[in-house]
């Protein structure tokens, strides 16, 4: 299992010295023996969760929006902001699946699988505020281009909302179907440990994985034909979330500046999200020697950068405000610095901006939950920055006779911790019935630099 | 059904264990309202004439009628749409000689009084139900038992300039040796009494500003709800456009708060109350040094230097308007009353701009005889009192005296359409018709009748109040035969121009109103010495009180209408405030005081103390506090209680909104108490700048000039550069001007929009959120250099601006929103989704959205819905359509007669209503058409013109006629 090929300096991908069977036996044991008691703990916590938040949705629905505060000025606020939020998230995934196995980045093998069940839930739970946020959500199927009998009548092709629906739409099917394609080799290998039920069950959805070399010579084509499709939605998805606000004329939103901004934040805050996940993980399901302490740090290192990546566009933000002379802009920018909403600004410009600066350093990359508290910090401010952008840029805009203050009510702040509540679920259901981990391709892995890693770290 | 059939069903009834019977009690039950006056929708039994010259009924068409609004004693003329036999709006008549097509909000609002399911049924005795036979039986009984007696009979009402209702009450008195008591909550006893020092007779002049030149008011607000406010507006406002050549009349108000009037002055100076006469005689000394006058009167007083100055500036533009110049005041001060009269004399204004010899009918109530028929009931000498149009146990300063010595009348006889304060402490009550279902008639001044028809059956078992009187003086007649004689006798013999009765009668049916020959009253001959004693009747405060004004304001007045959910949600024109009254602080006061917007203050003490939130009111003068009368009445109705109208939604209750002032108002200074509670107000604007907060840059959305560069004024067009064709408007081009200068900000516009379009109430805890779902509301900015203590105003009707390039239209994902070739944005309520998109979108925050199903399940209250209106659905948003239904009816009824459209035929609820006539509505295709012609002559600017949406809404630049040295 030796590769000649690696460099002295570079150190094993996977700790602990496993064997191939040891590998398959870690990652099965949940599905096979059961998960901890944490992940009851986590799993009754979560459910309740997404049960308080399903009630106060069908709460919602049945007797209106108004029972969110939302207002004559301000048309959105938790609703969109919870959907960019969730919509960013799924980045990572996608980033880490895809744009890293282009870039061979063979660390990835460890995350990816869970990566990409985040992006999935995450999709999930950004694409439920759209469909709740309508005024009459049993038409939502109106947004689609469906041949009908009205005209027939069709969307509006102008409307960055519809662009969203096709956005979101082919981002929820293309990580879907890179997702569970690379599950398949790992379903069979379930299937062939187990018995009754679960052999079926597995064997059915494996599609016939007999592990020939044909069956894998397809598999990996047909890998890497997904990662190259899924590599421009990185990029595309979020461009066209930020257009609901580029293309609008609201000062706040109307800026050139929104699509590499969306992008980089989505990207910045789809790996706090895996950091925050993956911390918990490799503790709860026993994963600390596949998921490293170098994992940790790689991704810190991904987020450090597009951190300041985020911050060189806040700064752009601020000085074309100024430079640029829109007196509305200028306005806006001022309203967020210093109205009466400021500390969303402030708190988020701590999270987003002084809080990930202690990643510079390594022995806070190493530590867990040091990172696991930036993680977190970060999550808060991303949403902040979009609570920023949407509500306070519309609680203030051209009219002073229309300016309004704006305060969640109890459903939507419910509503946002629902959707915690799907997105913990869902993935705490993925960690016990799916392989975590992608073993075949940690398999892969197993051998890289483990001589010149024992030799260095001698571990 | 026969016999053996009945039986039949009944048993099969017992069966099914539900009696068909119960079933269709319950289906019943829903129209119950309706059902309790026996006849439902019918027509009046008398024949009525539309106004148009046809007299057939087509369902679905609507029939135009014309009347006279019963809401006050202004009596201003209206055109009431009928439609499918039901009155569904109420409009300005053109052809009424004062109000000349202009309806204030609560006169447009008093439609939906009609639908009020909360209105008595029917006649009571007591709290229990009676025949109108049995109550006639036993008022008459007990007249007869008082005045055998030997004890008094007192007929109370309200002024009501009503001929016929005057006749039949002097019918009545005659009958039963009564003595008729005449009080008004809103009183002008001061001006009567002033009249009677000065000119030795008791009279409320007319007064003329469509003659005047120059105004100066003290404390009157005469475009807000002072006497005769649309009659008043419409004269006005016909002086002060500049666009005609012939100069812009002038306005100062001095004033202790800020009224509608106020906020339109070209000069305004806070005043305190106790101030007032030494204002006023100052102006006149220095009117008369202008005019080489001798004294007018010893000064009354030192003024401040800012009041000092603006009377400076004031008496100099009297001066040289000699003759077209005209002081008015609101003051309840005698004194100050005559020392107006006194100005006005000099000035040589009696017989040009205010009017004795042909006098006004309104307000003509004296304090005494009321407070002499309090003293009578008192002391147990009236043996039965009948009170009609008035509701003295609340709306009388001495309303709880009132109340008590109501108690020691042998018989109070109420004649109400509710079951009012007053009613409550009846012995009888005979219910009373809303003036859309009676016949009546009204003269508000010397020579301007007009008449009262019904414009259905009356939908409870009421009786006119003319009938009721004549009823118990033993004489059966309808009100109709008894007006109609009366015209016949009184009327008809002065009409210009000989025509047959019938034909007469016929024609002011058909149109409304009609001048007839004015009998002229003396004019007396002015008596200077009254004005050498003149004593102020109000002190300054003392010991940290405040001095108190309480006001009427133009949505609730004095209460009468406190059910009506239009004006409860209708904002204050100035302070922006829905549901209930507020205390006005100074900003000063209120930083003194520590006092901040929803602060709950108690004004008084004792008794007749009252807790009210308190509101920081720019221009509002120091060490003065203000509050609207006609809140906090305790049996207004479900709607002035605030009662959630829906239980099933999740939206507070909130406590009813204000407080009774009427007691507090007998103090000239009231102790101000800050509390520690807060109520936060339900206020539609929150902010009230045009200059905004950090970047201190002043918004262009109100452009003023003055009245001397007005002519040199241009507007600059700057439509900015763009990618997309221009639409193609190939026939009509919808546009709107509205003309900043004229528009006062009176709200008119807002309830005639939301009568037209089924606009809904949301209700104070919705208006909290800001949830108003009005289609057009009045944006008001103060400004000036002087934005706190006295700022200028700007009033801005904010509609949906119809768009070319609508940043709406692009944005809705499924259509709902889109553009029609005649410039329209259309809004699709059945295609919207409800994603809010466009509103975000909306530079102007025009659009509103239904956050809830709101409430329609008052079935009565439905009927004054507008059938050429969708009624929306929640969860889809909704806008101003320039009255979409309105053009396709015009166009509909210019096709099917074969012509072009008519420019002017279209008229949106909001441009029809309003009394200054500062909306025109028309094709800007056409460069001859009205609008046309009003945006090019009122030097008409877009709003926001810069960031390229393309209005078609033009606001004519606001011109101040202010002298050049303070422009």
């Amino acid at each position: 299992m030796s590769h000649s090929a690696v460099s002295p300096l570079r150190v094993p991908l996977v700790d602990g010295g496993k064997d191939l069977a040891r590998v398959s036996e870690d990652v099965c044991s949940p599905i096979e023996h059961g998960p901890t008691w944490m992940w009851y703990a986590a799993f009754a916590l979560s459910s309740t969760v997404l049960a308080i938040g399903f009630f106060l949705v069908s709460d919602q629905i049945w007797t209106g929006i108004g029972t969110w505060g939302l207002n004559k000025s301000v048309g959105w606020a938790f609703d969109i902001t919870n959907f960019v939020f969730w919509v960013g998230i799924g980045h990572a995934g996608t980033l880490i699946s895809a744009i890293l196995f282009l870039f061979r980045q063979r660390w990835r093998t460890a995350v990816n699988r869970s990566a990409e069940a985040m992006t999935l839930f995450a999709v999930m739970c950004a694409g439920v505020f759209p469909l709740i946020h309508m005024g009459r959500p049993w038409l939502a199927y109106w947004v689609f281009p469906y041949p009908n009998n009205m005209g027939p009548l069709w969307p509006n092709f102008r409307s960055p909302l519809l662009w969203d629906v096709f956005a979101i739409s082919t981002y929820f099917t293309v990580s879907a179907t890179f997702w569970y394609m690379g599950l398949l080799p790992d379903l069979a290998l379930v299937a062939e440990r187990a018995r009754g039920l679960r052999r079926k069950l597995f064997r059915a959805l494996s599609m016939g994985w007999d592990g020939s070399m044909r069956t894998w010579n397809h598999y990996e084509v047909l890998y890497l034909l997904l990662a190259a499709l899924a590599t421009p939605l990185v990029l595309s998805v979020h461009t066209i979330v930020s257009f609901d606000f580029a293309t609008s004329i609201l000062p706040g939103w109307h800026t050139t500046l929104f699509p590499p901004y969306f992008v980089d934040g989505a990207i910045f805050s789809g790996f706090a999200m895996v950091l925050t996940l993956m911390i918990i993980a490799r503790k709860v399901m026993n994963f600390e020697d596949y998921i490293t302490l170098r994992h940790i740090d790689a991704m810190c290192k991904i987020t450090l950068a597009t951190g300041l990546i985020l911050e060189l566009a806040y700064a752009t933000e601020m000085f074309l405000a100024w430079y640029g002379a829109n007196p509305y802009e200028r306005f806006v920018f001022m309203n967020r610095l210093f109205g009466p909403m400021r500390w969303c600004y402030y708190t988020m410009l701590f999270c987003n901006v002084v809080a990930p600066q202690v990643l510079w350093f390594k022995r806070v990359r190493a530590t867990p939950w040091l990172v696991f508290i930036v993680s977190i910090l970060i999550n808060v401010g991303m949403w902040l920055e979009r609570f920023n952008i949407i509500a306070i840029s519309l609680h203030r805009d051209f009219l002073p006779s229309s300016w309004v203050s704006y305060h969640p009510t109890y459903i939507e702040i419910g509503t946002l911790c629902g959707s915690f509540g799907l997105f913990f679920t869902a993935f705490l259901l993925f960690c016990r019935f799916l392989p975590m981990i992608a073993i075949s391709e940690v398999k892969g892995v197993l051998g890289y630099a483990r001589r010149t890693g024992e030799a260095v770290h001698g571990a | 059904m026969t016999e053996d059939e009945r039986r039949q069903y009944e048993e099969q009834d017992k069966v099914d264990g539900l009696r068909r019977r119960d079933f269709l009690q319950i289906l019943g039950g829903s129209f119950a309202a309706l059902a309790a006056s026996g006849c439902g929708l019918s027509a009046p039994r008398e024949k009525i004439v539309p106004y148009a010259d046809k007299t057939d009924v087509t369902p679905g068409l609507a029939r135009w009628y014309a009347s006279t609004c019963g809401s006050c004693a202004a009596a201003c003329g209206v055109l009431v749409k009928s439609r499918d036999g039901r009155p569904i709006k109420m409009e300005g008549n053109p052809d009424h000689p004062l109000s000349r097509g202009g309806l204030c909000a609560r006169g447009q609002a008093s439609v939906l009084d009609l639908y009020d399911s909360s209105r008595l049924k029917g006649p009571l005795s007591g709290e229990s139900a009676t025949t109108w036979e049995q109550l006639d039986a036993a008022v008459v009984k007990a007249l007869d038992e008082a005045r055998r007696r030997g004890k008094s009979v007192r007929v109370l009402s309200q002024t009501i300039p009503s001929p016929s209702l005057d006749a039949a009450a002097a019918e009545f008195c005659a009958r039963h040796g009564a003595r008729r008591v005449i009080y008004d909550s809103a009183s002008a006893a001061a001006i009567l009494d002033a009249h009677r020092l000065t000119h030795g007779h008791a009279v409320l002049p007319r007064y003329r500003f469509d003659q005047a030149k120059a105004v100066v008011s003290f404390c009157a607000d005469f475009l807000g709800a002072w006497i005769s406010p649309v009659e008043f507006t419409k004269a006005w406002s016909s002086r002060r456009r500049p666009e005609k050549g012939q100069g812009m009349a002038w306005l100062a108000q001095f004033e202790s708060r800020m009224s509608v009037t106020g906020a339109n002055a070209d000069l305004r100076a806070p005043l305190r109350p106790s101030q007032e006469l030494a204002a006023v005689v100052e102006l006149g000394r220095l009117v008369a040094k202008r005019l080489g006058r001798g004294e007018f009167a010893p000064s009354a007083g030192s003024l401040p230097e800012p009041v000092s100055r603006a009377l400076e500036s004031a008496a100099g533009r009297l001066a040289a308007a000699r003759g077209e110049a005209l002081v008015v005041s609101g003051s309840p001060d005698p004194s100050v009353q005559a020392a107006v009269n006194g100005v006005n004399e000099l000035l040589g204004a009696y017989g040009k701009t205010l009017d004795i010899r042909h006098p006004s009918r309104q307000r003509q109530g004296l304090p005494d005889a009321m407070s002499g028929l309090i003293a009578e009931m008192e002391r147990g000498e009236v043996g039965a009192l009948v009170v009609f149009g008035a509701n003295p146990a609340y709306d009388h300063p001495e309303s709880a005296r009132v109340r008590a010595a109501l108690k020691k009348v042998g018989a109070v006889v109420v004649l109400s359409q509710r079951r009012d304060e007053t009613a409550q402490l009846a012995h009888y009550t005979a219910t009373a018709p809303h003036a859309l279902e009676s016949w009546g008639d009204a003269a508000p001044v010397e020579g301007t009748y007009s008449l009262v028809q019904p414009l259905i059956a009356p939908l409870f078992d009421s009786r006119s109040e003319i009938e009721s009187l004549l009823a118990w003086s033993g004489r059966k007649t309808s009100a109709h035969d008894f007006v109609r004689e009366l015209w016949r006798a009184k009327v008809h013999p002065r009409a210009k121009g000989a025509r047959n009765f019938d034909e007469f009668w016929n024609e002011i049916l058909s149109k409304g109103a009609v001048e007839v020959a004015p009998v002229e009253g003396p004019s007396g001959a002015f008596n200077a010495s009254a004005l050498a004693r003149l004593r102020p009747a109000r002190k300054p405060a003392s010991d940290g009180r405040f001095e108190f004004d309480a006001y009427d304001s133009v949505s609730m007045f004095d209460g009468r209408q406190a059910n009506n959910p239009w004006l409860q949600e209708l904002p204050d024109p100035v302070t922006k405030v829905t549901w209930g009254n507020v205390a006005l602080f100074s900003p000063e006061d209120a930083k003194s005081l520590g006092l901040e917007n929803g602060r709950m203050v108690r004004l008084g003490s004792g008794d007749d103390a009252v807790d009210l939130p308190a509101c920081v009111q720019p221009g509002q003068a120091a060490g003065t506090v203000a509050a609207a009368f006609g809140y906090g009445r305790p049996s207004a109705g479900p709607i002035a209680a605030n009662l959630p109208t829906r239980k099933l939604l999740p939206i507070d209750f909130d406590p009813p909104g204000g407080a009774d002032v009427y007691p507090l108002s007998r103090e000239s200074a009231v102790a101000v108490a800050v509390l520690a509670a807060t109520s936060p107000l339900a206020r539609t604007q929150q902010y009230d700048s045009q200059t905004v907060p950090f970047t201190g840059q002043e918004r262009p959305l109100i452009l003023e000039t003055t009245l001397s560069k007005f002519n040199d004024y241009e507007v600059k067009e700057e439509p900015g550069a763009t990618l997309w064709p221009k639409h193609e408007y190939p026939g009509h081009k919808w546009g709107m001007a509205v003309n900043l200068t004229s528009c006062t900000g009176c709200a008119a516009c807002v309830v005639a929009c939301q009568a037209e379009n089924n606009v809904p109430v949301v209700g104070k805890a919705e208006v909290r959120k800001s949830r108003e779902m009005h289609w057009i509301r009045i944006d008001r900015y103060y400004g000036g250099d002087d934005a706190e203590s006295n700022p200028t105003v700007g009033f801005q009707p904010m509609l949906c601006q119809q768009c070319d390039d609508a940043p709406c239209e692009t944005v809705c994902p499924v259509l709902a929103t889109s553009h029609s070739s005649e410039g329209l944005n259309m809004q699709v309520y059945n295609r919207c989704v409800g994603t809010r998109y466009c509103a975000n979108n909306c530079p102007y925050k025009v659009r509103r959205f239904n956050w809830f199903d709101y409430a329609h399940d008052d079935l009565l209250q439905n009927l004054a819905l507008n059938p050429d209106v969708t009624v929306r659905q929640r969860g889809i948003m909704e806008k101003c359509t320039f009255c979409s239904q309105r053009i396709y009816a015009a166009k509909f009824t210019a096709d099917s007669e074969g012509r072009p459209l008519k420019d002017g035929e279209i008229a949106p609820a909001c441009a029809q209503s309003c009394p200054a006539d500062a909306i025109v509505f028309g094709d800007t295709n056409d460069p001859d058409s009205r609008v046309s012609r009003a945006i090019r002559e009122n030097k008409s600017y877009r709003v926001l013109e810069e960031i390229g949406t393309g209005p078609a809404v033009r606001y004519g630049v606001k011109v101040r006629n202010v002298s050049e040295e303070k422009a």
